[in-house]
């Protein structure tokens, strides 16, 4: 399903590209979207590019794996291949995942390696005016905030912008 | 290799596959023709073995444009002629000059592309030209005409068994053995449904039928698998034909007399095994080479043949294959291992021979004495020994002073595929190789003693460690009921017995790898899916019975 809603929208951008564009963007210049999928974790709303989503599986068994870095929650079977899958909750300094039937795992690609994140809900794709999004306030400073690229404020909504290199180097 | 930006890539693939077993064969037969011509031997059919094989890889050669390699092998084959009419002109000069044009080849051969330096071949070919006493001008124009007349030969009787056969990239046989995979837990899969049906509807004339067609699926998947497997095993002689000309390297440098004595050539092995085992076998020979073997003078002195004797053996041994490395030197220096196991703080006060011997595979040890650089790629035996683990092998050493030092391997036949018990612990399943499982057994808790808080029972006679399966795993959970069964684990001559919940059965795994985001878990060599799809941990059981676990 989210793979259909992916090749839907138009060409994308990565926040490495958008960021910038944000700072010097002045009213009359027409509005760049970001195309986000969403992501629930507790009743916070988190943002990555689609353009890193390969897809959204339901969670289907994961096997726990030995002795591996914190933060890793096990492996799971994609079609055949294995899958390693990130406790993105813990890595946020949140309590572990309890898989629910709303949990999905969101599959993003990172530096050419697919890697599954354990989520409590999937959101949508959604669209935000690169403008909407500001620097993740510093006066909340938790763990989570050296994981944001920055917080978008659009349509009533506060989406917490991941930077997924930074969640997932798992041995930093 | 390059395949994608190179149009010629897979040709020169191709090229290498094809001429590089050539050379390295042709490089063989000048070292063992050497040995020969020293010990008085002719070695005429030598000789006459490698004509066929340069004519081979000159024709190659010329044909994807290597002038260099073609000139090299052009001219090998002119001394090789030369030397068979003129038997005086055989020796030391005639031994060095071809022992040293079959390394050039190998190395030509094995890195060829179009941009190859053509200026150490062009050197050889002079000295090849001096040594026959034959001008430039002169050879050329006979060169070219001879090269014609071969050309137009008639093929010989090889021709019609080249062609049955088909030269395969080797990932496609991988491709394939995912396929199978995937086969093989969709019929598990079918049995799980079966089963369920069964227990739901009863039995009926339908799902007897079904039952059968399952069956006879696994029958045709089983044989589709052997069949694979067969595809994939090549005979150790292929890694094995690197090795005489490499101990010969060795043994000049170190001035060392070696006969080297393989045997078993034709035992088979996956190439996925093969190919990492060439350097650890490298190594054991340049070691036993180096440092095994004694000088000539003082083997004599010993009252030894001045030839050492280095001998290297391959065989089948019940699903598994043995590898042997042994030679007839000096034996092991106990004295100097103690030493340095001393300096290193590990106390050898009362370790017994063999456990002194082990000692050679602890990092640290085994590099300062006995290590041997080979043209710069020098390993130690601890690396040595961590490669054959990894390959889910064993390593062991006997030696005895003055008589000689045997390194033996025991490797499994294949890493893809691998007959597993699976067990339960703590809700979760592992495989277990069944390479690794002596026996399974009803775990009585009266049978179970604890000394220094390790479980301790009697196995056929012989008192065993028991280590709790949660324990090693790190999924142990408080107040646990005692676990009912324990699989006795085997690695070479350690055991132990590892304490589970439930025994789920026997199946055929194909072998996935572990994602590098797990890091590098001691305990899990690998991963499978099973037939209901979830994936279990493979156990590294060699690592466990190092004692590798989530306590440690």
């Amino acid at each position: 399903m989210p793979t259909d809603e992916r090749s839907a929208v138009e060409p994308l951008l990565g926040f490495a590209d958008a960021l910038p564009a944000a700072a010097s963007a002045d009213a009359s210049a027409p509005a760049t979207m970001l195309h986000l999928l969403t992501f629930a974790l507790d009743r916070e709303e988190f943002g990555i590019p689609v353009t890193q989503v390969r897809e959204v599986i339901r969670v289907n068994g994961i096997t726990r794996v030995p002795q591996v870095p914190a933060h890793v929650r096990g492996v799971t079977n994609l079609r055949g291949r294995i899958l390693a899958v990130v406790e993105i909750r813990t890595r946020l300094g949140l309590a572990e995942a309890v898989v629910t039937p709303t949990s999905r795992i969101v599959v993003v690609e990172v530096r050419g390696r697919a890697l599954g994140l354990l989520v409590d809900r999937v959101s949508q794709v959604t669209k935000v005016p690169v403008e909407s999004v500001a620097p993740p306030p510093e006066e909340v400073v938790t763990a989570e905030t050296d994981f944001l690229t920055g917080v978008a404020r659009w349509d009533s909504r506060l989406i917490m912008l991941l930077d997924l290199d930074k969640v997932l180097l798992l041995n930093a | 290799m390059k395949s994608e930006e190179n149009p010629f890539g897979d040709l020169l693939q191709d090229y290498i596959v094809e001429c590089l077993p050539l050379a390295e064969q042709v490089g063989d037969a000048f070292v063992e023709l050497e040995r020969r011509w020293r010990a008085g031997e002719p070695g005429e059919e030598l000789l006459a073995s490698v004509k066929g094989r340069l004519h081979t890889i000159k024709g190659n050669s010329a044909m994807m444009g290597l002038t260099p390699i073609r000139d090299v092998a052009h001219a090998l084959e002119d001394a090789c002629g030369f030397l068979g009419r003129f038997p005086a002109s055989r020796g030391d000069d005639a031994a060095a000059l071809l022992v040293a044009g079959g390394g050039l080849l190998v190395d030509l051969v094995g890195n060829a592309s179009p941009e190859t330096d053509g200026g150490p071949a062009a050197d050889f070919v002079e000295r090849v030209r001096s040594f026959l006493g034959v001008a430039p001008e002169a050879a050329a124009p006979e060169r070219d005409r001879r090269q014609g007349d071969r050309r137009s030969r008639p093929s010989s009787g090889d021709a019609d068994a080249a062609s049955n056969v088909v030269r395969i990239d080797f990932r496609r046989l991988d491709a394939m053995l995912e396929v199978l995979g995937e086969g093989l837990i969709q019929h598990s899969a079918l049995v799980d449904v079966y089963r369920r049906l069964l227990r739901r509807v009863g039995a009926s004339e339908e799902l007897g039928e079904l039952d059968l067609t399952v069956l006879s699926l696994q029958k045709t998947l089983t044989r589709l698998e052997s069949t694979l497997m067969e595809t994939r095993l090549l005979p150790v002689s292929t890694v094995f034909g690197r090795f005489p000309r490499m101990v010969r390297d060795v043994a000049h440098a170190e001035g060392k007399k070696v006969r080297l004595e393989v045997t078993g050539g034709d035992t088979s092995l996956d190439k996925a095994v093969l190919d990492r085992l060439s350097e650890p076998l490298l190594h054991l020979l340049s070691n036993s080479v180096a440092h095994g073997l004694e000088l000539p003078e003082d083997r004599v002195k010993a009252g030894k043949p001045a030839e050492g004797l280095l001998r290297l053996q391959a065989a089948a041994v019940s699903g598994r294959v043995a590898i042997r490395v042994s030679d007839d030197g000096r034996g092991l220096d106990e004295a100097a291992i103690r030493a340095k196991a001393e300096a290193l703080g590990v106390d050898t006060r009362t370790a017994d021979t063999a456990q002194l011997h082990d000692l050679v595979f602890v990092a640290g040890l085994s590099t300062a004495d006995r290590v041997t650089t080979l043209s710069g790629r020098g390993m130690g035996l601890d690396v040595v020994a961590n490669v054959i683990h990894a390959l889910g092998g064993t390593i062991e050493v006997e030696s005895r002073p003055g008589k000689g030092t045997g390194f033996t391997l025991s490797l499994p036949v294949t890493l893809a595929i691998v007959r597993s018990l699976i067990v339960e612990v703590d809700r979760e399943r592992y495989a277990v190789p069944l390479s690794h499982v002596a026996e399974t057994v009803r775990a009585e808790p009266e049978a179970i003693r604890q000394i220094n808080n390790q479980g301790v029972t009697q196995w056929r006679g012989d008192i065993i460690h028991v280590a709790d399966a949660g324990a090693v795993l790190g999924t142990q959970e408080p107040s646990q009921a005692p676990r009912p069964f324990y699989v006795v684990m085997t690695a070479g001559a350690k055991r132990r017995g590892l304490l589970v919940d439930r025994l789920i059965g026997h199946q055929d795994i194909v072998v996935k790898g572990l994602d590098p985001a797990l890091g590098r878990p001691a305990v899990v060599s690998g991963t499978t899916i099973l037939g209901d799809g979830r994936v279990a941990c493979i156990l590294d059981v060699v690592r466990i019975l190092d004692g590798a676990g989530h306590a440690n």
